[in-house]
């Protein structure tokens, strides 16, 4: 286990060192600069800035300062927000993207995994069938189709829930229910696919035929198993529930994260897209070693070495 | 009960609790909620997160807002006409010549921290916009200033220099270079608001952050998170508290125009400014009565690259500029949501008539392009439109793509870029025809003449002719106003006519504006003083006005 937990934390550093250099240079590519603007600056005035970032200097040392400042989770301000660190405007912005993603991701596995278990213990019967349209219908409405489509009909016809904007409970509802919707059904597609596997399996029988309850070996037996590939689904879920909010963050206006990728990248603001860029990196590759260990707690066979 | 039961029933219960809520009153003469806020807060959408909020620094409409809220200068600007009133300056008088003002500050005057507030801190604010080391976006405003442009551009490093003195705590005398017409509606400009050199030097750039901000406007920041809002409540200290009504503003930053207009409908926001609805709605929004449509000093214009071939020939570029059908193009594409536009200058400057302004003519523009050695479009070389991602500007450019191909017979590409390769492309040079826009920052026609003078870093079509930058040097040394405008016609109907720029439509401010919002007026320039802003919570025994606001 220790050796396990070395190894990978070992392996994160190369990878995010490539992330971290493609990023640097692909955002120096792109035409235009942090400083270009719609009226002109003068060139003393353009001059003073770029010597203020430091941006004057070759771009091999550019590259140098960075990689040495990235060691220390330290970007610096932002070009475009220069009254805000960029580490400050990571740690606003992942406290609200965290939070719409927490209310979505439970909300999904709230719904999704009772969907998936009726559904199964139902299989091919009409709760199946009826949960299983649903679960499609979820899948296949894109999230920016969804949101529009919520606020047009809870806030702008019926007038119960503001459109946007993040600051009361009420406004929590849509946008956490638009994120919600498409994980609701792909987790009821999961738990149904993984219970009816184990279902069939030896030792549920031998559970059923110990007299158990069926509520028993359902919720204790199988439920234990096949929800397996919903464990290991969550972890990239929670990373793409919480990166992926972009749409909704931008729809609702709230003021996440995931906009902030965005908007660096139009804005050309090079300190806050590489902090993004890294946060995101390391995140996900936190939460994939979770769901490795979450799976030996969960299946006995599964070894980590 | 059945688990089907049990899925069925769900959406009715989340759909009863929510029925719990009371849903706004409504009217059909308004878009969208009527129910106005509890007490004196008015709330809009103040559109994309500012860069900053440092008035000396900034540019940018959502920037200067916040700062006009939390600062006041010498001079302000009437909420209505934007004509110069007095601000911290109860009076000033200007010498003969035109040359030097002398202002004379209120007594008593104070930051916010309570600290007073003298003629020096002018001194240091003016002069600290125009250091090079400040980073100033918008320091050429600062230019009529005796050696402000040689100090900016860092060929003189002696603030002393400067034509800014402060004799006494009470008077400050600026000098210019030039009599400059319009010296006292660009004092009312951002730029010119004082800072306090006390919190800037302890704080550095983080020092408009609410927890260190110190200022002197009607307003102070009581709140703000990025992307989010910020939150004004009255300055105690204010010289003019007394005729600040709100108890508090909230100032949303919401970039979406859906977004912003949704907020609206359902009565989260009062005010959606300029710029915020989006423009396929703008038609069906004309006949609410919050609805507001006005003139607004900017114009929506293609700039020729005349340092390339065959644009550098003038009968080229009128014939491109005599081929567009304006009318056609703000009828059927945008609506009537904007005006057709044929000169350079926008309208709303009294006693300046301007060139006349170009008509669509077909076979006048035939015979310039056969002028040009091209009759018929033969042999004329593939003409490019580049113009930045957009539906708005595909649509045009689509649209003068067939009108220059039906009436010229030349072929015509289109090709949209990112904002930032737009940017590059346009400052660079390295385009045919380029869409473009171009927003007055002061009342005065020179805010747009001054575009096409050889070098300026806005002109971007490289166009040059020494006999246009004399007229324009003629015009800021001319005292007399009416021979100045004189003098400025002549500029624009040469550049008119030698087209380096084809304007095409003239920019129109339209917002949504509730109808307890007493207070705030739409203007040339699109800046809303806020300090007399106040909400009427009897607006409905009151007369309903068309657009009207009247206190």
């Amino acid at each position: 286990m220790i050796t396990f937990l070395t190894r990978r934390l070992m392996l994160m550093i190369p990878t995010l060192w490539v992330i971290a250099t493609l990023t640097f240079f692909m955002m120096r590519l792109a035409p235009g600069g942090p400083f270009m603007s719609e009226k002109d600056i003068p060139v003393a005035t353009k001059t003073q800035l770029l010597h203020q970032y430091g941006l004057d200097k070759p771009l091999v040392q550019q590259y140098g300062m960075f990689l040495v400042n990235a060691v220390r989770f330290d970007f610096g301000p932002s070009y475009k927000y220069p009254q805000q660190q960029v580490r400050e405007i990571i740690a606003e912005g992942f406290k609200v993207s965290a939070e719409l993603g927490g209310w979505a991701l439970l909300l999904s596995l709230l719904l999704g995994v009772p969907i998936g278990i009726i559904a199964a213990v139902n299989q091919n019967r009409a709760p199946d069938h009826a949960a299983m349209a649903l679960a499609l219908a979820g899948v296949s409405i894109p999230n920016f189709v969804l949101g529009p489509v919520l606020v047009l009909v809870f806030s702008l016809t019926l007038y119960w829930l503001p459109p946007a904007l993040w600051r009361g409970p009420e406004t929590r509802i849509l946008p956490v229910l638009a994120l919600a919707v498409s994980y609701v059904a792909y987790i009821a597609r999961l738990t149904r696919a993984g219970m009816l596997e184990v279902l069939r399996q030896d030792y549920i029988r031998t559970a059923r035929a110990k007299g158990l309850s069926e509520r028993v070996v359902v919720l204790k037996h199988a439920l234990k198993l096949g929800i397996l590939p919903v464990v290991s689904y969550l972890g990239p879920a929670a990373a793409r529930i919480i990166m992926g909010s972009i749409v909704i963050e931008q729809i609702f206006a709230i003021p996440g994260l995931g906009r902030y990728l965005v908007i660096g990248a139009t804005n050309k603001d090079y300190t806050l897209v590489l902090g993004v860029v890294l946060f995101y990196a390391s995140f996900l590759m936190a939460l994939n070693l979770l769901v490795d260990i979450a799976y030996t707690w969960l299946d006995p066979r599964v070894e980590l070495r | 009960m059945s688990p089907r039961r049990h899925f069925a029933s769900f959406p009715f219960v989340v759909l009863l609790a929510l029925s719990a809520c009371t849903p706004p009153a409504r009217d059909h003469r308004y878009f969208g909620s009527i129910t106005p806020p509890q007490g004196q807060v008015f709330r809009f959408n103040n559109g994309a997160e500012p860069e900053g909020t440092d008035p000396g620094v900034i540019s940018g409409q959502p920037d200067g807002r916040v700062a006009r809220m939390l600062f006041e200068g010498l001079v302000t600007a009437d909420p209505q006409t934007l004509e110069p009133r007095p601000g911290l300056a109860y009076r000033w008088e200007s010498s003969a010549d035109g040359l030097v003002y002398t202002y004379h500050l209120r007594p008593g005057l104070l930051w916010s921290d309570g600290t007073s507030l003298t003629s020096r801190d002018f001194l240091y604010s003016w002069t600290r916009a125009l250091d090079p080391i400040t980073v100033s976006r918008n320091a050429s405003l600062l230019y009529p200033v005796r050696n402000g442009e040689r100090f900016n551009k860092g060929e003189l490093t002696d603030a002393a220099q400067l034509g800014l003195a402060a004799p006494d705590d009470s008077t400050f005398v600026v000098t210019l270079e030039n009599p400059t017409a319009y010296w006292l509606f660009l004092n009312s400009y951002y730029t010119f608001l004082p800072v306090p050199r006390h919190t800037i030097e302890k704080w550095g750039v983080r020092w408009t952050r609410p927890e260190h901000i110190v200022n002197n406007g009607p307003f102070n920041l009581a709140y703000w998170k990025q992307y989010d809002r910020f939150e004004f409540i009255p300055n105690e200290k204010y010289w003019d508290r007394s005729a600040v009504k709100l108890e508090r503003i909230i100032a949303y930053t919401v970039d979406d125009l859906n977004t912003s207009t949704n907020l609206y409908k359902a009565g989260v926001i009062d005010w959606n400014p300029s710029g915020y609805i989006p423009g396929p709605f703008i038609p069906q929004m004309q006949p609410f009565e919050d609805f507001r449509k006005g003139s607004y000093q900017g114009v929506y214009f293609y700039s020729v690259n005349v340092t390339r071939k065959p644009y550098d020939n003038a009968h080229v570029r009128r014939a491109l500029n005599l081929a567009i059908d304006r009318l056609a193009i703000t009828r059927d594409v945008l609506k009537g949501s904007r005006e057709p536009w044929g000169r350079i200058t926008p309208s709303g400057y009294p006693g300046y008539e301007g060139a006349v302004q170009v008509a669509y003519d077909p076979a006048r523009a035939r015979e310039e392009l056969a002028k040009a050695g091209y009759p018929g479009g033969k042999g004329f070389p593939k003409l490019n439109i580049l113009f930045n991602t957009s539906e708005d500007h595909r649509r045009i450019a689509e649209t003068i793509q067939a009108m220059w191909k039906r009436d010229l017979g030349i072929q015509v590409e289109l090709s949209n870029q990112d904002w930032g390769s737009y940017l590059q492309a346009t400052t660079s040079l390295q385009y045919d025809v380029a869409r473009r826009s171009w927003i007055g920052d002061y009342l005065d026609p020179n805010s747009f003449l001054q575009l096409l003078t050889t070098g300026d870093g806005n002109n971007r079509s490289g166009w040059s002719d020494p006999e246009y930058d004399a007229l324009i040097k003629l015009a800021a040394r001319t005292l007399d106003p009416a021979e100045r405008f004189r003098v400025l016609q002549r500029a624009e109907t040469m550049a008119v006519e030698a087209a380096p720029f084809l304007p095409i439509y003239h920019y129109s401010t339209i917002e949504l504006v509730k109808p307890w919002v007493r207070g705030l007026y739409p203007t040339a320039l699109d800046t809303h003083p806020l300090k007399a802003v106040f909400l009427d919570h009897e607006w409905q025994q009151h007369q309903p006005r068309a657009g009207g606001n009247q206190p």
